[in-house]
């Protein structure tokens, strides 16, 4: 029982410390004011406090003050409901002199505790007791202006009371390196705007772009400029990447803004009806300029990178089948122009499918510049079994801060591919992957190593003494064989002729052996000689060699030369008997006499009927 | 002992196989081109064309290792006399491909009628001596032929030696007249390289002409005319005019 009541006070009283911790004294003042002016010193408080102690002022007296107010208010959600309240403190303070002053925290109790406010910095400026003169001599100057150019703000708005200005985180940078470009609108505080018209912002050529996104409502915020305070509002903020080198300008632009202005009564009656116009004033900014260098040479593994970044990676898997897809996602994370950046080169071993690598950028832009990651995914297939090792990326980027190039490389991943079922590659799918041979480099060709005998300069085969005289060599040959072949041609048809006179002389020689055989009654070599005789003569006749004479040949030749057929039977039948009695002698000298007088016969008709 | 018998056989085997100075130095300088020593190759093979000797192989060599100094005018030159010498090689032909991706102007072939490009490519189908070869050896055969048309006496025999004989007296005569042509090629010498850097073509000689194109080094130009020290040259793109002959160097 007593534990379940401590516990309750327990919980209680964190209760009530949880709710003392949200108490929080928050100070507040304008930072910038000018000497000699009032301005406000607030303490904003979410609970009753009291003994509200300022701190040590120094530079400034204290006109008025506290003056307190509260304020409570109720909301409810979802049935729900929260209290919060708000009590404030206002002192009116004034500056004493120019400078910069840090306002050391105020302090307040409640319920017995001490709070501490937050610490303030305000910056004085001097010049607002010569606001007077100092708006004059504007409306000086904007009249000269006015009669100038048209750009001016018109009316009696002075160019100091009235501006636009580009502000640039940096004039000097590398080429990639970002700036922060700002578009800030500087108004006089005691100058009511109403609005803008045309609002041309800066086109910034020569510059990769990325905005910053700021509140849609333009904050305006005091700000000292060329010892001025100034209400500033933010219009645009932009990330910029230039893109070339050299000076780049960034081209004027202009904003037409609405004034509210009292007017000079010129009448009695004009106080009735106005007192207040809007007042139309163009406000064109100056050119900024950016010198840009280039980067230093780069290493092969740069791929556009500036910035400051860090690379990780990771595979899907390191034990496939052929044809599984394996995706190696790399990311780079960091600040810098992450959306220029090219994937690295994926060295993979051949005979890999690799497909164009995708990438996802997720980035975002602020006032420190643009940073993020970008994921870059290879997906590619083995195709065939094996251990492979998948290269590392080396990712180079140059650190504008350093001013140097730093690299960073992804581990190397083993992949072991086991064949996979359905790769039993037939004939048709191997056809299939035929593929080109892929072209590394270009080079010349290696030099000759031929050890090709040497010619004397300018020389050649062609019109030398060789040339020519080979041809004339030949043709002097074909002339001297030519008329050689043809006497000789000629002697050998007038020995034929010569032959051919004599065949019937050599026949009747032939014929006169043969009757001395057939006197002696010698058979056989009357037969011989009778054959001899017949044969020489036809050989001689029909310019046939004795060698190649034979019957058929014979009558051939016969028959060429128009002889008659009963002559040639009477021939066939003598060299018939003739040849037939060579072997067989028979008959007595009466026989042989017959043949003798047929053949003289034959042979003294040939002669007259073959004709040369 | 052995070792001995190696050296001396070492030392003799070059004097053996006759190789002359210039054999030597071709070895020489193809080994320093192994050896990657390109300036000292490029040495040596200039000092062989300098003693009055050339080949195809030497004047491809050399150009090969002025391209690997980074000098490709000298190696388009060369490149080019190998091809005159040796118009069939298709290494050079390949390596003055490449050397010419070097030169900064590319000039429009101009168009040349069938009959002139069916005539080069067969001229270019092999080198002078080749052709002079082929017009000795259908002469002779000619003359075979012509031999037996007259002395045979078949009738088939004279008819066929007859209209083998024809053909070959026209191959005699086209074989004598590529040899011709290539020779004349040879000899003329009308083709020219650009050696500046750059030239102003002017349109007539004198410095006062008017200056029609701007060329670079390395491209290859026909000299058609000259006047003192002035030369007529004429790009492949047809166009013409007139430059100092101190920017040329003829192939």
């Amino acid at each position: 029982m007593l534990k379940k009541v401590i516990l309750y006070i327990g919980v209680l009283l964190v209760g009530f410390q949880s709710q003392a911790q949200d108490i929080r004294l928050v100070m507040s003042a304008p930072n910038a004011v000018a000497a000699g002016d009032q301005f406000r010193l607030t303490f904003n408080i979410n609970e009753r406090g009291e003994n509200l102690t300022l701190p040590d002022l120094g530079n400034f007296d204290v006109l008025m003050g506290p003056s307190f107010s509260s304020s409570t208010s109720f909301q409810i959600i979802n049935g729900k409901t929260t209290q919060s309240r708000d009590f404030s403190y206002t002192y009116i303070l004034r500056a004493r002199e120019a400078g910069t002053f840090t306002i050391r925290p105020g302090s307040i109790e409640v319920d017995g505790k001490v709070y501490q406010s937050n610490s303030l910095t305000i910056q004085v400026v001097t010049g607002q007791s010569q606001a007077a003169p100092a708006q004059q001599q504007g409306q000086q100057q904007g009249q000269q202006q006015e009669r100038g150019s048209e750009t001016t703000p018109s009316g009696s708005i002075s160019r100091n009371d009235l501006f636009i200005r580009l502000e640039l985180s940096r004039h000097q940078a590398y080429k990639g390196q970002q700036i922060i470009a700002t578009v800030k609108l500087y108004a006089n505080p005691n100058m009511p705007l109403a609005g803008f018209e045309e609002v041309n912002l800066p086109t910034y050529e020569g510059f990769y772009t990325q905005d910053i996104d700021i509140p849609q409502q333009i904050n305006f915020k005091r700000e000292v400029f060329n010892d001025r305070i100034y209400q500033v509002g933010v219009l645009k903020k932009t990330v910029l990447f230039p893109q070339q080198t050299g000076s780049i300008t960034i081209k004027p632009f202009s904003i037409t803004t609405l004034v509210q202005q009292r007017v000079r009564q010129r009448s009695f009656f004009d106080d009735f009806f106005t007192g207040i116009q809007t007042v139309r004033a163009k406000l064109t900014s100056d050119a900024v300029s950016v010198s840009v260098r280039d980067l230093p040479p780069a290493p092969a593994c740069f791929s556009g990178g500036v910035g400051d970044f860090r690379i990780s990676s990771e595979i899907s898997q390191q034990e496939v089948t052929t044809n599984d897809a394996v995706t190696l996602k790399l990311t780079i994370s960091g600040t810098g122009n992450i959306r220029l950046i090219q994937a690295p080169k994926l060295a993979l071993p051949g005979d890999f499918e690799q497909y164009d690598p995708s990438s996802a950028d997720n980035v975002r832009a602020s006032d420190g510049g643009v940073s993020g990651s970008k994921s870059i995914e290879y997906l590619f297939q083995p195709r065939y079994a094996g251990d492979f090792k998948i290269p590392s990326v080396q990712f180079a980027w140059f650190n504008p801060a350093s001013g140097k190039y730093e690299q960073q490389s992804t581990p190397e991943y083993d992949l072991k591919v086991t064949k996979g079922e359905g790769d039993q590659g037939t004939g048709v799918v191997r056809s299939l992957r035929k593929q080109d041979i892929q072209t590394i480099g270009q080079d010349i060709r290696f030099i000759s190593q031929k050890q090709v005998p040497l010619k004397e300069k300018g020389s050649s085969f062609f019109g030398s003494t060789l040339f020519w005289a080979i041809y004339l060599l030949g043709t002097a040959a074909f002339a001297v064989f030519f008329v050689v072949y043809r006497k000789k041609m000629e002697e050998n048809s007038n020995i034929a002729l010569v032959r051919n006179k004599k065949a019937n002389r050599v026949a009747r020689k032939h014929l006169k052996v043969a009757s001395d055989h057939l006197k002696k009654q010698q058979g056989e070599a009357f037969y011989d000689a009778l054959l001899k005789a017949f044969w020489g003569y036809l050989s001689d006749k029909l310019s046939i060699p004795l060698a190649d004479l034979r019957r058929e040949t014979a009558v051939e030749g016969l028959e060429v030369r128009k002889v008659d057929p009963g002559l040639i039977s009477d021939f066939l039948a003598v060299v018939d008997q003739c040849e037939y009695a060579r072997f067989a002698p028979s008959g007595g000298a009466q026989v042989m006499h017959e043949l003798y007088e047929k053949a003289e016969d034959v042979i003294s008709k040939m002669e007259k009927q073959i004709k040369r | 002992m052995m070792r001995r018998t190696i050296s001396i056989l070492l030392i003799l085997v070059p004097l053996i196989s006759g190789a002359s100075g210039e054999n030597l130095l071709l070895e020489e300088a193809n080994k320093h081109y192994t050896d990657q020593e390109f300036d000292r190759a490029a040495e040596k093979y200039e000092q062989i064309l300098a003693s009055g000797k050339e080949s195809a192989e030497v004047y491809f060599n050399l150009g090969n290792a002025y391209f690997k100094t980074g000098d490709h005018v000298q190696a388009i030159l060369n490149y080019e006399r190998a091809k005159l010498l040796d118009p069939r090689n298709e290494d050079i032909d390949f390596n003055l491909k490449v050397a010419n991706q070097f030169v900064v102007d590319n000039p429009e072939r101009l168009p040349r009628p069938f009959f002139s490009r069916w005539w080069g490519n067969l001229a270019n189908s092999s080198s002078t001596d080749g052709w002079a070869k082929v017009s000795i050896a259908a002469f002779l055969f000619f003359l075979v032929l012509l031999g037996s048309y007259f002395f045979s006496r078949s009738i088939r025999l004279k008819k066929l030696a007859f209209y083998v004989a024809l053909p070959l007296a026209l191959l005699t005569l086209l074989s004598f007249s590529l040899a011709w042509h290539q020779h004349s090629m040879i000899k003329n010498r009308n083709a020219a390289l650009i050696r500046c850097p750059r030239v102003t073509v002017k349109s007539a000689p004198s410095a006062t002409g008017t200056d029609l194109f701007l060329i670079h080094e390395g491209l290859k130009v026909q000299i058609t005319d000259s006047l003192d020290s002035w030369k007529e040259v004429q790009l492949s793109d047809g166009n013409k005019g007139w430059m100092k002959d101190s920017c040329l160097v003829k192939i």
